[in-house]
């Protein structure tokens, strides 16, 4: 039984972690109708950037925290300006190409500049060790981790709900034509609502690089994983992306504890499974004509 | 285009056919017709971009460009070998792209070797075209058994490792106390034939695998794995991930608190590994090394040419690549031919020895055995300059580091 | 204030509209009557800027919209009540209300002002949009445009479905608010009650003009034009 609890905590703090890192990409399809494909490429560079800021200016993980994200917004900010905002009235393929090719881009750079080995990161202070409870025992870093996406979900779900820029956000989301009539400049939004998806998938880096291999390629296979989050609860919805980041974690926890060899495959047939009873994953609109 | 190509390549033939004719007379007496194209061409064939690129990668073409100055510096103008060419390209360590570049190699670019080729799905593809072409190929980088077993050749040499050897060496450590076992392995050929040998060669050390653990590939969360791993209370956890999966496992083992309860071993790590995260998350853990660059004074002399070369510290396949080319370079020497069957003859049976071989042998499976090492990752406060990572624990002489000749081989 | 000049509209290669020329002046109604398809629910979409495959001139108060995005026209004063009523199902009743911008303060009605003649809506502030009843969710719609102020409306069958009580009340609301000096163009298929809150009437069938009638002569033919209309 202790053993069953420490894989549901378990399951639950990788849980947090996805949903934080799935939440930008459910807030960029939202507004822009956009699936940024580079996200993975974008949280891999919040962690690398966090290990060069370490090792070439000695910046540690607690500021990393804060200026990695700014700085991860900053680009999203550029990579709108400069290329996405020509997708918005082109057909989706090009969102693929796009995305696609601009992570290609960012993997390749990276691996040219610090090879592939990996960089070497730091515990952060006051997250080493494990907290006790009982029998039971988890690390530090993990509940922090937790912890912290939570709030971050938390602290999300209040902008998008009680503030007027939530309020444009979500109208947005739902029907942009019509939010235009009603006298809003969506486009105005469009910048700083992809600036601001590309931001948490950099701090959902920065949380990776103490925990996690910090590679060009560490986006590759997390990407996909985050696709199955936000497919299953639904493509452009933020409570949807968290309870499903949850679903995900326990379900991989599960997996890998009582089912070793099927632990990824669970997600996938958890995923399609969603899809075949709600073809609009779980909290998502279902399309009518 | 390709007219122009064709008058081009005539052109070269032309010239190089002048330059012949001039030096004919007074050339070196090695010379004489016995090397075929009057040059000796060495390909080093492996990841050139991708994950195994650090661990040999372009520095073994400087390895291998370090061997062809030596040998001409050893025999000077006695060197049957005058004219030799280092060439490399990059498989992506996808069998296709090592099978078409292989032919490419051996049939356009001429080579007489081709050397490395890391993962062995490529190795296994490179060694069908070594025996269909009749010329030789060196492996370093790959670890099956299956290129000295089953799909072994005349024309195929295995150098440095293989799954078993890097299974016996960690194994050594039972007699050091480390008799329980828990095995986490990645689920695909190269990590399931890893369990294997390890759980054999435990068994046989006389120590208990408790679990073995299947984990999907790649992977990123081992969180829960690593729990599970644990709750049998193993004296050794043994990881056979590798690359950046082993880099998230051994971040979430240290994060989870057992290393202060279980031995870390790693199936198969490179310096290169440790060196990318920190010495300090690695502390403590044992693996199997084929070679290490501060063993010993001589060891040390070499590493420090080839620092001056790549500005970095060798790994035991930057070694490796070394070694093989200067042993082929030799047994060129001496059969004072490059024709492959000669230079085989002159491998085949040899007790050789150099900087990375020690006791080293060809056996009768073309698998070259050599002495292999248990290492140890230093502490933080135990490292004394860059790169001095590890603690010898156990030599595993050449005679017991490896299985047997394989039953499985016919040359 | 609203001049249509020679407006002709395309879905692809499928022609709508074909020269449509309609004015809409201050504190007036003008409605624009004919058969489902038509080309009426198009004609609002051009004047809002949702249409963009069209030809001719689109000008408020003098001013030409040709250049001016959907919200820039809605900034200059256009309100629009979708046929569909456009209520977002992420938004709780208030929020639906305040999402617009104040685009006059002047005209536009303050929330108060707006809870109080439309009590239900009151009632029912912290509910999502679609919680609410058709007839409600059209009462939200018009209140929209209400508390944006809007100088000209464009309502998009405001009667549809609707119980005749809400359908009177509607009516009330529209004449009130014309009294203040903006100007309606609605579209609708209800001809009793087209005529008892409009001015002027357009009728319009495969995407042209066919007639303009003022008020008496639209009651004089309403049993003619309930026959040409098949309603």
């Amino acid at each position: 039984m202790s053993a069953f609890i420490q894989y549901t905590l378990q399951g639950l703090a990788a849980g947090g972690f996805y949903a934080l890192a799935a939440l930008g990409l459910a807030v960029i399809f939202g507004v822009l109708g956009v699936v940024n494909f580079a996200h993975g490429a974008c949280y891999m560079l919040g962690a690398v950037v966090s290990a060069v800021l370490l090792d070439v200016v000695g910046l540690h993980f607690w500021p990393a925290l804060v200026i990695v994200p700014i700085l991860m917004f900053l680009f999203g900010v550029l990579l709108e300006r400069v290329f996405v905002q020509w997708l918005l009235r082109l057909d989706v393929l090009y969102n693929f190409l796009l995305t696609f090719g601009i992570a290609l881009v960012l993997v390749d750079l990276v691996k040219r500049r610090y090879g592939v080995s990996g960089l070497p990161y730091e515990q952060p202070a006051g997250l080493r060790g494990q907290l006790h409870l009982g029998s039971l025992s988890l690390p530090t870093y993990q509940v922090f981790v937790f912890a912290f996406s939570m709030l971050v979900c938390v602290l999300v779900w209040l902008l998008l709900t009680r503030t007027r820029i939530g309020m444009i956000v979500r109208a947005s989301t739902e029907e942009p034509e019509r939010t235009r009539a009603l006298g809003i400049n969506v486009n105005r939004w469009v910048t700083p609502v992809f600036g601001f998806g590309i931001g948490l998938a950099g701090l959902a880096g920065v949380l990776a690089a103490p925990f996690r291999a910090i590679t060009a390629d560490m986006g590759g296979n997390f990407v996909i994983i985050l696709f199955a989050v936000v497919v299953i609860g639904g493509l452009g919805s933020v409570l949807g992306a968290v309870v499903a980041g949850f679903l995900v974690g326990l379900v991989e926890a599960y997996g890998q504890a009582y089912a070793s060899s099927f632990s990824q495959i669970a997600i996938f047939v958890l995923m399609a499974l969603v899809i075949l009873v709600r073809p609009a994953g779980l909290f998502g609109r279902q399309e009518t004509a | 285009m390709a007219r122009k190509t064709k008058s081009a390549a005539i052109a070269a033939c032309m010239t190089g056919a002048l330059v012949l004719a001039g030096c004919g007379g007074g050339g070196p007496s090695a010379g004489g017709g016995k090397i075929s194209d009057d040059k000796v061409v060495l390909a080093v064939l492996n990841d050139q971009s991708g994950v195994y690129k650090d661990l040999s990668g372009p520095n073994s073409v400087e390895a291998v460009k370090m061997a062809v100055a030596d040998y001409q510096k050893k025999y000077g103008d006695k060197a049957v070998a005058s004219d030799i060419e280092v060439i490399s390209a990059d498989h992506q360590n996808k069998p296709d792209i090592a099978n078409t570049k292989a032919q490419e190699m051996y049939d356009r670019q001429k080579a007489d070797i081709i050397l490395d080729v890391p993962t062995s799905s490529a190795a296994l593809a490179v060694a069908g075209v070594a025996k269909q072409k009749k010329k030789l190929f060196i492996d370093v980088g790959a670890g099956t058994t299956e290129l000295t077993g089953a799909s072994c050749n005349k024309y195929t040499f295995h150098w440095a490792y293989d799954t078993a050897m890097l299974a016996k060496g960690a194994a050594s450590q039972v007699k050091n106390g480390g008799k329980k076992w828990s095995l986490v392995y990645p689920d695909y050929a190269f990590g399931q034939d890893m369990n294997k040998s390890f759980t054999s060669a435990i068994k046989e050390g006389g120590g208990t695998v408790q679990q073995s653990i299947p984990t999907p590939f790649p992977n990123d969360n081992f969180a829960t794995f690593i729990t599970k791993a644990a709750s049998s209370k193993p004296d050794v956890i043994g990881t056979m991930a590798a690359g950046g999966d082993l880099i998230n496992f051994v971040k979430q083992f240290n994060q989870s608190g057992m290393r202060d309860k279980a031995t870390l071993a790693v199936g198969l790590m490179f310096i290169t590994d440790i060196h990318s995260l920190g010495v300090d998350q690695f502390a403590g853990t044992t693996f199997t090394d084929a070679w290490y660059w501060n063993f010993d004074k001589k060891n040390r002399e070499w590493a420090d040419r080839f620092k001056e070369k790549t500005d970095t510290r060798p790994s035991f396949a930057h070694a490796a690549n070394y070694s093989a080319a200067l042993q082929y370079l030799e047994a060129v020497q001496r059969a004072g031919t490059d024709d492959s069957d000669a230079v085989v003859g002159e491998l085949e049976g040899k007790k050789l020895n150099d900087v990375f071989l020690r006791d080293g042998e060809v056996r009768a499976d073309h698998n070259v055995i050599h002495d292999t090492y248990l290492a140890e990752v230093k502490k933080k406060s135990e490292v004394n300059e860059p790169w001095d990572y590890e603690k010898i624990i156990n030599t595993i002489p050449a005679a017991d580091a490896y299985e047997p000749v394989s039953k499985a081989c016919s040359l | 204030m609203l001049e249509v000049t020679c407006l002709s509209a395309w879905y692809g290669e499928a022609q709508v509209l074909t020269d449509v020329s309609l004015a809409v002046h201050e504190g007036e109604v003008a409605t624009l009557v004919g058969r489902n398809g038509a080309g009426k629910t198009t004609l609002l979409r051009c004047v809002m800027g949702l249409h963009r495959s069209l030809e001719g001139q689109l000008r408020l108060d003098e001013r030409d919209l040709d250049r001016l995005s959907p919200n820039a026209r809605a900034r200059a004063g256009i309100g629009w009540v979708p046929d569909d009523r456009g209520i977002y199902a992420s938004l709780t009743v208030e929020e639906n209300l305040t999402l617009p911008p104040v685009v006059s303060a002047d005209r536009a009605w303050p929330v108060e002002q707006i809870y109080e003649a439309f009590p239900a809506l009151a009632d029912r502030r912290a509910s999502m949009g679609t919680q609410l009843s058709g007839g409600e969710q059209q009462m939200l719609a018009m209140a929209r445009v209400l508390r944006m102020g809007s100088s000209l409306l464009l309502l998009d069958e405001p009667s549809e479905g609707l119980a005749p009580v809400i359908v009177q009340r509607i009516g009330e609301i529209i004449r009130q608010i014309t009294d203040h000096g903006v100007g309606v163009l609605l579209v609708e298929q209800n001809v009793t009650f087209a005529a008892t809150v409009a001015d002027r009437h357009y009728l319009l069938a495969q995407g042209r003009v066919v007639e303009q009638l003022d008020n008496a002569q639209f009651q004089a033919r309403e049993h003619e034009l309930l026959e040409h209309l098949g309603i």
